[in-house]
């Protein structure tokens, strides 16, 4: 059984994710959407494992703008939902999310945004609380796993109070670290849909659902975020804990809260140092902060990554400076705490130390010495494409018929886990010259082409992945088509969201509920678009870089090759080998070969590994995924391949 | 009878390459932990790291209240290491002269190593940092034992059981049955246990 | 503190002083040797990045810094040399005795005869060629019956990389090997046989014949491919060219019959490399063979060849030719040497004066030393022309 119908009140350890999932669930919650994302994806996956015991509606939408158009829909009818993205999916859904506050909402709806400080799986450090205050929503961060799960629930009462989205915003260190929890009831009934629509439009509860008229809504919607001030003034979610007269007042949010509590106990500083932990972060309640700071004039804010915080905390003390008085703020704008990257307790406790003066004592010098001895030692561990991932063989051959083309083409890359090929250009084999937000591979290969009129006369190619065609390509694909920009469109079908853990998306048949559905079939979408479309196998190293070069020859028109290969992590695959690999040590002529060791040194396989005191090649059997491509690159044909009997 | 912590908070980090069941590892020590009634704060990244890098699970553990899932530096008590290169690195960061380590030998070579822009550090290197380091430390061919049982991510199991016989935690045979009693069948708690059993002997 | 500058890795440096100044002739030596260099259409391409030094593709491009003389040393008698077409023991006008050979050759078929014999008579065990013009983009072929030979005669008006084949058939069980090569070929496989002799491959040491042929300058197939289409020529429609002496034409021998495209088109697609060569005659083969086009006797000469042997093995191969009546000789016509020197001394001052506006230097001629005697014979010839005007 799915910890996450554990029954109330046990103590169970649940990732923040699970907190917030079971939060919903105790609230009553009836539909689901999303996109895989991380630090945001298990909050569906594990609706979706007990959507039936719950009689739930969980999906997986193409991408975040249509998850939360779904939502918003269960929330007309009446019923509670939530829609969970990373910080990149509040942009792709801001525009529905603009106008959704504006029209307000009925059913309680919750944006759930799981943030990746320092990113540690993306490549931004975006944030979106700034959609909060821009949008005017209420935003809640949960300081603990504990408030993950309740903090959830409350949102949902909440926005069914004011009769508005609320957003509720997570990070990495929160959604994926796991704490003790204590569960809640969940609840027995469950709500039927009913879409009421009769009413006025100026009557939001009971007329269409829109936006307009503008002013008049605009005016409902403000009013809606002051009755939320009032709710935030006395809830339990914001509390202060420590002296009654501190030297310095922190004001904090989110898993900050628990480094700079650590940060306390690490100096000895918890008899002068209080810390006023905000769960609602916007709007900010001034008689909630009047209160707490008129404390000290010193005031300290962790937060991250952006000033969001500290400049609204700002902007309440400058209205009230009579009344508390002038105070000295320390936090990113002053440069107390670093202004980029994701914080920890020694960053706090650094910054911490210099404004209290106090030193944390740490290692000896001996033993620094010693540690600065052996890190010379370790050497870096660069991520790289598995064992048996068709990307490296695609980019192979990418890279080859570029070589052969010979006019300094290059590909524009997007989003999954063939990025890397642009993050570590080594194993992209250098091919990949732009990389940017889901579906951006496209549209820019789309300029590029046309650029040929100002004398950019290269083949432009584009990359993307099965599951961020349906997400944003579409369009690019259309204009490029409809613009007459010639482009080389490659999809690197693996059959799966792989990068984010092999969530299903419309090119499969199957749902986010495991339920047998219809598929979408990229071919012929690119076909019906007017494109000339072929697939290949991308193990397949030389058919696949002969079609390359002959569409990169071909002016034009728009051409999709689809590089279809299951990913080799994924399920479905049941790690099972298709070929068995060994190296020849008669045939490895090994550092004598003149090769340059193009196996290990180029090909960058983890388990094509060099024997060191052989000096020759050698496959690691325990990682080996079986696929073959290896066996086309050797010169000597020193790299055996034999069909495995599985 | 509840067994006490050594020490409260104990810090403990697991570290490996990404897919070597760095994640399973800290799962199945943390649900001893808690059922044992300890309140575990567990810090985690499954991003890209997953994809052939350095991986790291920081465990927290305290009898008292939930603590920050990230583990400040130098503050380490026990790593547990599914790969010995990454058992320096770690106590590189977190290591203090009370730290004990307990590391797997078997290498699996960064493909910087392999490409020859970088040198692996020898057997000899990577002990006697160890013990310059570490108040205690454990080499064991952890995936060696896995092999032989027929499946080599086995490796992080038998990791588990060699911790038990460390004495260092508050968990046993017992515990582990439990805990894994809670999602796995029949033939696959079969097989865990005796990885488990594989470990604790190498102690 | 001591701070070395790290060396540029060989393939690096063929990239920069070759293949990016345009010199690269296509002849095939830097391919085949390894994974990372290919030969696509006739372009040198580089795949991957390879970071040893001293390669062997630096080494044998003959495009790279050459020490000329010490070559000329190695490989010719000192008093043969002449410095206008290199060694010469020997000249003749030659053709097969076989007229069915004949008709199927360029010319006088003397590069096919010499090979069907110097295979026959087992002093080599394989040749390589270029492959027939079938295929409008020749490569290297490994061949060793009379048949194949014969298919594959007639010149190839694009580069053929055999150099490519040799490094890529020569193996322990290929014996002794002959070669027919163009004049930059022939420079490469001269190259590699002053190697060291520790390197394993020792390949190079199975090669017996270089057989050279003429070459005025070779086309780029971008460009004549563009060309042709241009003159609505379709390529597989071409059996093969040829330059008839005296008229300003490149004559087409077409499914449809005979076209003619001016001259001056041509021009316009010669691969650029050619225009920094100095060598019309093959100067580092064995035996060098030409057409034996001059002036007004062209219907007649046309079924002839013009043959130079310039060492002891080219010697003795066309005196078995001879004796075994595969190959007729006789004497050249007066003033055909003087010709023959007259051209190959134009096509050096033309490549020189090329190279110098090139590398905007005299003192900077590329991959030519200008310590070499004989290019300084022809720098001298070009500054007192200089002086005259």
């Amino acid at each position: 059984m799915s910890k996450l119908l554990s029954t109330a009140k046990t103590e169970v350890l649940f990732m923040g994710n699970e907190a917030i999932a079971r939060g919903a669930l105790e609230a009553g919650l009836s539909v689901a959407t999303g996109y895989p994302g991380t630090p945001s994806s298990e909050v569906i996956e594990t609706l979706a494992a007990v959507a039936k015991e719950r009689k739930l509606y969980v999906e997986w939408s193409t991408n975040e703008k249509v998850a939360l158009e779904v939502a918003a829909a269960a929330s007309f009818a009446g019923l509670r939902s939530m829609c969970v993205m990373k910080q990149n999916g509040v942009n792709v859904a801001s525009d529905f999310l603009l106008h959704l506050t504006a029209s307000g909402t009925r059913g309680g709806i919750v944006l759930v945004t799981c943030e990746d400080p320092g990113a540690l799986s993306s490549v931004n450090e975006g944030e979106s609380r700034y959609f909060a205050r821009m949008l005017e929503i209420p935003l809640l961060e949960p300081a603990n796993f504990q408030e993950a799960k309740d903090l959830t629930k409350w949102a949902f009462e909440l926005s069914e109070k004011i009769r508005n989205v609320v957003i509720l915003r997570s990070v990495t260190r929160m959604s994926h670290a796991s704490g003790n929890v204590i569960c809640g009831k969940l609840p027995n009934k469950f709500r039927a849909a009913r879409f009421v629509y009769d009413g006025l439009i100026t009557d939001p509860l009971r007329g269409p659902v829109i936006s307009t008229p503008v002013v008049a809504k605009h005016t409902l919607q403000q009013k809606k975020l002051k009755k939320a001030v009032e709710l935030f003034e006395d809830s339990p979610f914001n509390s202060y804990s420590g002296p009654r007269h501190p030297e310095l007042l922190i004001i904090t949010s989110s898993v900050c809260y628990l480094y700079s509590r650590e940060a306390l106990g690490m100096l000895g500083l918890q008899k002068r140092v209080g810390i006023l932990k905000l769960g609602c972060t916007w709007p900010l309640s001034a008689k909630l902060l009047k209160k707490y700071l008129r404390l000290t004039d010193k005031i300290m804010i962790v937060e991250e990554v952006l000033p969001f915080l500290e400049e609204n905390v700002k902007i309440v003390a400058a209205g009230m400076l009579k009344e508390i008085g002038i105070k000295t703020f320390y936090g990113k704008m002053d440069g107390t705490l670093p202004s980029v990257g994701e914080l920890n307790p020694d960053l706090v406790v650094h910054a911490l130390g210099k404004i209290m003066k106090v030193q944390y004592k740490s290692l000896t010098e001996s033993y620094m010495k010693e540690i600065k001895k052996i890190a010379r030692l370790i050497p870096d561990r660069e991520l790289t494409f598995c064992p048996g991932c068709p990307h490296r063989a695609s980019f192979w051959s990418i890279n080859t018929a570029l070589q052969l083309d010979g006019r300094g083409g290059f590909v524009c890359g997007d989003i999954g886990c063939y990025a890397m090929a642009a993050l570590f250009p080594a194993i992209g084999f250098n091919t990949v010259r732009t990389l940017h937000s889901m579906g951006s591979g496209t549209g820019l290969a789309s300029g590029f082409a046309k650029l040929s009129a100002f004398g950019l006369d290269k083949p432009i190619l584009a990359v993307c992945g099965d599951s961020t065609f349906y997400h944003a390509v579409i369009p690019a694909l259309i204009n490029a088509q409809h613009n007459r920009a010639d482009i080389t469109f490659i999809v690197l079908d693996n059959a799966g969201t792989a990068m984010t853990g092999f969530q299903p998306h419309p090119g499969l048949a199957v749902s986010a509920m495991g339920e047998s559905v219809p598929d979408v079939d990229i071919a012929e979408i690119c076909s019906a678009i007017g494109a000339k479309v072929a697939i290949s196998d991308p193990f397949d190293l030389e058919g696949t870089s002969r079609t390359l070069t002959s569409f990169m020859a071909e002016s034009g028109s728009l051409k999709v090759l689809i590089l279809r290969q299951i990913c080799a992590l994924s399920p479905e695959k049941k790690g099972k080998k298709k070929y068995l690999m060994q190296v020849d040590e008669e045939l490895c002529l090994g550092e004598n070969c003149g090769c340059n060791r193009l196996c290990t040194r180029i090909f960058r396989c983890p388990a094509l590994t060099w024997d060191r005191i052989k000096k020759k090649a050698a496959v690691d059997e325990v990682i080996c995924a079986g696929c073959g491509v290896c066996y086309s690159i050797c010169p000597q044909k020193a790299i055996m391949r034999t069909e495995a009997t599985n | 009878m509840k067994k006490l912590l050594t020490k409260d908070p104990t810090n403990i980090i697991i570290t490996g390459v990404g897919g070597q069941g760095n994640v399973l590892a800290s799962r199945v020590l943390a649900g001893m932990l808690v059922s044992a009634g300890y309140f575990v704060t567990i810090g985690e990244t499954f991003g890209m790291s997953q994809r052939g890098g350095s991986v790291m699970s920081h465990l927290r553990i305290s009898s008292k209240s939930a603590l920050s899932p990230q583990i400040p530096q130098g503050r380490a008590d026990i790593i547990i290491a599914l790969e010995p290169v990454e058992a320096l690195r770690v106590l590189v960061k977190y290591g203090n002269p009370a730290v004990a380590v307990l590391s797997n030998s078997r290498v699996v070579y960064p493909i910087g190593v392999i490409t020859g822009d970088f040198v692996y550090p020898s057997l000899d290197e990577i002990e006697s940092a160890l013990e310059k380091l570490t108040t205690h430390s454990w080499l064991i061919d952890a995936t060696g034992a896995a092999v032989e049982l027929g499946n080599p991510v086995l490796g992080n199991i038998v990791l588990i059981g060699a911790l038990a016989n460390t004495a260092m935690l508050p968990f046993d045979r017992h515990s582990f049955e439990r805990e894994i009693a809670k999602d796995m069948s029949a033939d696959m708690r079969k097989l865990n246990l005796a990885a488990f059993d594989a470990g604790a002997k190498m102690i | 503190m001591a701070f070395r500058a790290k060396k540029l890795s060989s393939q690096k440096l063929l990239k920069k002083g070759v293949l990016e100044e345009e010199l690269c002739t296509g002849c095939g030596a830097c391919v085949g040797l390894c994974p990372y260099q290919v030969i696509y259409h006739d372009r040198t391409v580089q795949l991957h990045y390879c970071d040893l030094e001293d390669g062997k593709c630096y080494a044998f491009c003959p495009r790279t810094p050459t020490d000329l003389s010490a070559l000329r040393e190695l490989l010719f008698n000192s008093d043969d040399l002449t410095p206008e077409i290199g060694a010469v023991k020997s000249y003749y006008f030659s053709r097969a005795a076989d007229s069915r050979l004949r008709a199927s050759a360029q010319h006088g078929g003397t590069v096919t005869a010499l090979m069907e014999l110097a295979l026959a008579e087992g002093l080599i065990d394989s040749a390589i060629v270029s492959s027939c013009s079938q295929e409008f983009l020749p490569k290297g072929t490994v061949v060793n019956e009379k048949a194949a030979l014969r298919n594959n005669a007639g010149s190839k008006f694009t580069v053929s990389p055999t150099v490519a084949a040799f490094n890529q058939s020569v193996n322990d069980k290929s014996g002794q090997i002959g070669v027919v090569a163009t004049p930059c070929q022939a420079l490469a496989l001269a190259k590699m046989k002053t190697r060291p002799q520790e390197d394993e491959s020792g390949k190079i040491n199975q090669l017996q014949l270089v057989i050279g042929l003429y070459c005025g300058w070779t086309l780029s197939a971008e460009k004549f491919t563009k060309l042709l289409a241009q003159n609505s020529i379709a390529l597989n429609s071409l059996k093969g060219m040829d330059i008839p002496a005296g008229k300003n034409i490149l004559e087409l021998y077409t499914n449809n019959g005979i076209r003619a495209v001016p001259f001056d088109d041509v021009q316009a697609c010669v691969r650029e490399s050619c225009r920094y060569c100095l060598d019309s005659t093959a100067e580092y083969a064995d035996i060098s063979v030409g057409s034996a086009r001059f002036g007004n006797d062209w219907e007649e000469m046309r079924r002839w060849n013009q043959l130079i042997v310039r060492t002891a093995k080219g010697k003795e191969l066309v005196e078995l030719a001879v004796k075994n009546g595969a190959l007729e000789i006789r004497e050249a016509p007066a003033d055909s040497l003087q010709e023959l020197k007259k051209a190959a001394i134009e096509k050096k001052n033309t490549a020189l004066k090329n190279i110098i506006r090139k590398s905007g230097s005299t003192k900077n001629l590329l991959y030519l030393d200008r310590h070499d005697p004989i290019v300084q014979k022809f720098l001298k010839n070009k500054a007192s022309d200089k002086e005259c005007r």
